[in-house]
């Protein structure tokens, strides 16, 4: 079976975000992006007035901004105190892996936007065990961070009696279109399990967990005690106060490069110092050392893409790059084993790297990758098979040539 | 008299739940088990499961999803059933007798019936005799359109029957189903509200239970189907949006005064 990719950017029918091709071979990512220019985005702007002004307190935050220090943190925070005139109480989870320039801007919210700034930091201990978890369990070093990011936010909300919340862009809907702007689509626990864990919850990881699902071996000691940042509040709970989580990408006309353009002169917010392994842009992902390289590369690993495509797939719907620069950029990068990346946190986790290489190979999906000669092959955008590699795992699975 | 019934509707696509726009497009929401376990949760009255597969492809697999490897409808079916404790009616690629008793076999509790009900209305029939008429809902999908006259379509919305949506619902009754599910073809997924004159003129029309669907934007809109004459109110997107919605669903119809179960 040959993947099918978009005809318009560069998305390949198997990825991590769940998307459809149309009769003319347009990915539904680009087909809901088109909407975006003939949305009256003036009458967007007046519902979220109107949300925001129904959840205002004389006594309490108005909103819940959940923040990593990224540029679409400090725009929603704009948004949230300069053009919206609400009081926020920012969220961030914090899993020890920021950058320099990532943590410098995280920091200085408090004080260029003068507001009050809850961050959440599991023990070290626990992050090491969780990265070698997510790894080895579903192939994601990063889950916990997923966890994190998508479950601190609405404990605080409910916690402190704040009702509303409001994230910046769907990351679904805006790379795949798997919802239609139209939607306007809330934040689900549904969601947060299903797609961003994939399935697993905290529990997974405990010893106890670990033991139901049949991979003892993985044991870590956790306990449900280590892993309090991680555990969703109950339905009852959520709806005693009432919270709801709000996309701004709903009611606004995103465009990430003018937002980063709009936080670099307003607040001196800072990119990347250094190029990054897998990827052309210097300004995503800076609240983990880790997402662009060896937690992208994973996912080159599973599906065969990576962050060249996923970056140049939004600059060819911005119309800043053409289908064959974007091509080129996924030659450039998807495949790159990111060194720098992968040594530091192979050291972080204390896993040798044969065995990383061979647990890679446990997740590698069999619709994209096939094994001839000991290498790992696979169909690419620009109409030839390559090779990536030699095969490391040990058992040779089904439809193995070797 | 009977409370009124708030039913989600899942669409299956080759495996995956989709959200679905004119019966045309269709973009993937997720895998059919999460949601119904959450539904479970929630404590939904009544589930609709309507296979649109074309073709027989199944796959949800993600190597790193803990959900693995459900490769047919039966897989997909008896997975569904296992995590669904509320009433559970499944539908798509029904076409005899012996498709509606393997669906009940794997845990469906009422069957639907779409286009082979047209094609054979006989069916309407033998199913009624076979698992009783409570167990036969006779979809029925519309095209009502601009000016033009209201017409039953069949296919996933493809194939044009010729016949009036009234006149069909009044002689699937007369052959033995059990309930209509109605669904309006130009208002799948658009928001724009149910086509209140339609359940209007069927609900007045059969003695049947009529499930009105298609065009739900805000809970609010599930008051206007019941006003309508609909026994029961039906929804498809809606349901993958927001949080919480069947308790919402039926606070919004509480405060509309209709009776539901809270
Ligand atoms: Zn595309």
């Amino acid at each position: 079976m040959s993947i099918q990719y978009c005809s318009k950017c560069v998305y390949p029918g198997v990825s991590a975000t769940p998307l459809t091709f149309d009769d003319s071979g347009v990915c539904s990512g680009c087909r809901v992006n088109e909407m975006k220019s003939s949305i009256d985005w003036d009458r967007r702007w007046k519902m979220l007035q109107k949300i925001t002004d129904e959840y205002r307190s004389d006594t309490n935050y108005d909103i819940v901004i959940p923040v990593s220090g990224g540029k679409d943190s400090y725009y929603q925070t704009h948004v949230a105190i300069h053009e919206l005139g609400l009081k926020p109480l920012l969220v961030t989870y914090h899993g020890n892996n920021y950058l320099p320039e990532g943590e410098y801007n995280l920091f200085r919210m408090r004080e260029v936007f003068d507001c009050d700034h809850i961050i959440v930091r599991p023990g070290v201990d626990t992050l090491i065990k969780m990265n070698r978890l997510g790894f080895k369990l579903q192939g994601d070093m990063n889950w916990h961070a997923h966890c994190g990011i998508f479950t601190v936010p609405i404990q605080v909300a409910v916690r402190y009696k704040v009702p509303l919340m409001m994230w910046g862009e769907h990351g679904f809907l805006d790379l795949g279109g798997m919802y239609s702007l139209n939607d306007f689509v809330e934040f689900t626990a549904k969601f947060r399990l299903e797609h961003a864990l994939r399935g697993y919850d905290w529990h997974d990881f405990t010893d106890e967990g670990l033991e139901k699902l049949g991979r003892p071996e993985l044991k870590e000691g956790l306990s449900a005690k280590d892993l309090m940042w991680g555990q969703y509040p109950t339905d009852d709970e959520i709806d005693a106060v009432g919270v709801r989580g709000i996309y701004l990408g709903n009611f606004v006309n995103w465009d990430a490069n003018q937002h980063s353009r709009l936080v670099v002169e307003k607040y001196g917010w800072r990119p990347a110092a250094q190029p990054f392994e897998r990827t052309y842009r210097m300004f995503s992902n800076l609240d983990d050392m880790h997402e662009n390289g060896i937690h992208d590369y994973l996912k080159f690993i599973k599906f065969g893409y990576g962050r060249g495509t996923d970056h140049s797939c939004k600059d060819i719907r911005s119309g800043k790059m053409t289908r064959a620069e974007g091509i080129e950029m996924v030659r450039k990068y998807d495949h790159v084993k990111p060194r720098r990346d992968l040594e530091r946190w192979l050291k972080y986790v204390g896993i040798p790297e044969d065995e990383f290489d061979a647990v890679c190979d446990t997740f590698r999906d069999p619709r994209v990758w096939r094994m001839e000669n000991g290498k790992w092959v696979k169909d690419n955008i620009w109409g030839e098979a390559s090779e990536y590699g030699n095969v490391h795992k040990d058992a040779c699975g089904p439809g193995c040539r070797k | 008299m009977l409370k009124k019934r708030l039913i989600p509707v899942l669409l299956l696509q080759n495996g995956l739940l989709v959200r679905s726009e004119l019966f045309k497009i269709h973009q993937i929401i997720g895998n059919p088990v999460h949601e119904v376990e959450r539904f479970n949760q929630w404590n939904v009255d009544e589930l609709v499961y309507l296979d649109i597969t074309r073709g027989d492809k199944y796959d949800l697999r993600r190597e790193d999803h803990k959900i693995k490897g459900l490769a047919t409808p039966e897989a997909i079916l008896d997975a569904v059933s296992r995590n669904c404790f509320m009433p559970l009616t499944w539908g798509g690629r029904i076409r005899s007798v012996e498709d509606m008793r393997r669906c009940i076999n794997h845990g469906a509790d009422k069957i639907s019936i779409n286009t082979s009900a047209v094609r054979t209305p006989e069916l309407i029939t033998a199913g009624a005799k076979a698992f009783g008429s409570q167990a036969i809902v006779v979809s029925i999908d519309v095209r009502a359109e601009g000016g033009s006259a209201r017409e039953v379509f069949i296919d996933g919305g493809r194939e044009s029957t010729g016949l009036d949506p009234v006149e069909w619902a009044i002689e699937a009754e007369k052959r033995g189903a059990g309930e209509i599910l109605l669904q309006v073809i130009g208002r799948d997924g658009t928001g724009s509200g149910y086509d209140t004159g339609l359940i209007r003129d069927m609900s007045s029309a059969v003695r049947i239970p009529l499930v009105a669907c298609s065009g739900v934007a805000m809970f609010e809109d599930y008051a206007d189907g019941i006003k309508a004459g609909a026994s029961a109110v039906a929804a498809a997107n809606i349901w993958h949006f927001k949080e919480l919605t069947d308790r919402a669903g039926k606070r919004a119809m509480a405060r509309a005064g209709i009776d539901v179960r809270l």
